[in-house]
């Protein structure tokens, strides 16, 4: 079974990646956290394939996040999945070992991310 | 009024071109219809003028998502719907999955994720074509007329708007949006200033 964490402050946007995610892999539970620290609660007793991270959201960013997530959860494939779409942002994703795909949260792009965590 | 020398101008045009076409190609995937939008006409105009050509004068009460963003300059940046069509474009992101209950109950969330998808495109191009980095508040959602929307930073204040005429336009539905920046004095002297960087860089 496999479990995805969705991490966004936007009730919409949780609702559109697992909407997404749903219909591709209904099998699949996703979990969802309104925050960073809410998604390292949830990492307590969470051990998800994929993490999708937004970067802007009150109290802990999604780059704070990854820091704090990747030690505790190294098997997780984390992907930033946010509107700031600055060449900076990119690099520092990177610099993490972080995927990166802009919003908006559409099929398609959701589908990229599923092939990012199945190419593994 | 404030003005740019027409060198100045064009470099302002041609980065906006840049960060308006991810823009649009942003709300098309948003809504899954075709959006086309005009070249955008660049006006340094004050709150009032802004204000009555969103239709304050005759009460008309508009949407918008206001976002700070500072660093190479700061600025208050707004997109704006007709409040009427706000529904519609939320049930064109979700789909027909809500209920109407549900999409009014996420009605203010979903325009402000919209928000940030599109200003963030905007300000993103910024942001690429200096090198130099925008940081940007979280969105956040007003309803009122063009007046109470633009009047929100209050106080005593002396600058201008960028009133930067987008008409997105979504093909099929005939809505328009319009993204405005709130720009102080330093703000503005800080934008001229980005302007000669980027037209320096590309004469190098």
């Amino acid at each position: 079974m496999i479990t995805i964490l969705v991490v966004d402050d936007s009730r919409v946007s949780r609702l559109l990646s697992k909407q997404f995610i749903a219909q591709k892999h209904p099998d699949w539970t996703v979990a969802e956290a309104a925050s960073g620290e809410e998604a390292l609660e949830k990492l307590t007793h969470l051990s998800p394939a994929l993490i999708l991270l937004d970067l802007n959201m009150p109290g802990m960013g999604g780059f704070a996040a990854a820091e704090k997530i990747r030690p505790l959860r190294p098997a997780a494939r984390i992907v930033l999945l946010t509107a700031n779409v600055q060449d900076a942002t990119r690099e520092r994703a990177a610099a993490l070992g972080i995927g990166f795909a802009e919003k908006p949260i559409t099929e398609t792009r959701i589908d990229q991310v599923i092939a990012f965590l199945e190419s593994r | 009024m404030f003005k740019l020398s027409a060198l100045q101008h064009d470099a302002l045009v041609e980065i906006f071109n840049l960060g308006v076409g991810q823009a649009a190609a942003a709300m098309s995937r948003i809504v899954k219809e075709e959006v086309t939008m005009s070249v955008p006409l660049i006006a340094f105009q004050s709150r009032a003028q802004v204000a009555q050509t969103l239709g304050s004068g005759e009460g008309r009460r508009i949407s918008a998502v206001a976002q700070q963003f500072v660093g190479a300059f700061n600025t208050e940046a707004f997109l704006m719907f007709p409040e009427e069509k706000s529904l519609e474009i939320v049930r064109l992101m979700v789909g027909q999955s809500l209920t109407m209950e549900e999409l009014g109950e996420m009605e203010q969330e979903a325009m402000s994720e919209i928000g940030n998808i599109i200003l963030n495109s905007c300000m993103g191009a910024f942001a690429n074509a200096s090198g130099r980095e925008l940081q940007g508040s979280l969105p956040i959602y007003h309803a009122g007329t063009g007046d109470d929307i633009l009047g929100l930073s209050g106080k005593e204040w002396d600058g201008v708007v960028l009133a930067l005429k987008i008409d997105f336009n979504i093909e099929k539905r005939h809505i328009h949006g319009h993204v405005a920046f709130l720009l102080d004095m330093t703000a503005l002297q800080d934008l001229q200033q980005y302007v000669d960087d980027y037209l320096a860089g590309l004469t190098k």
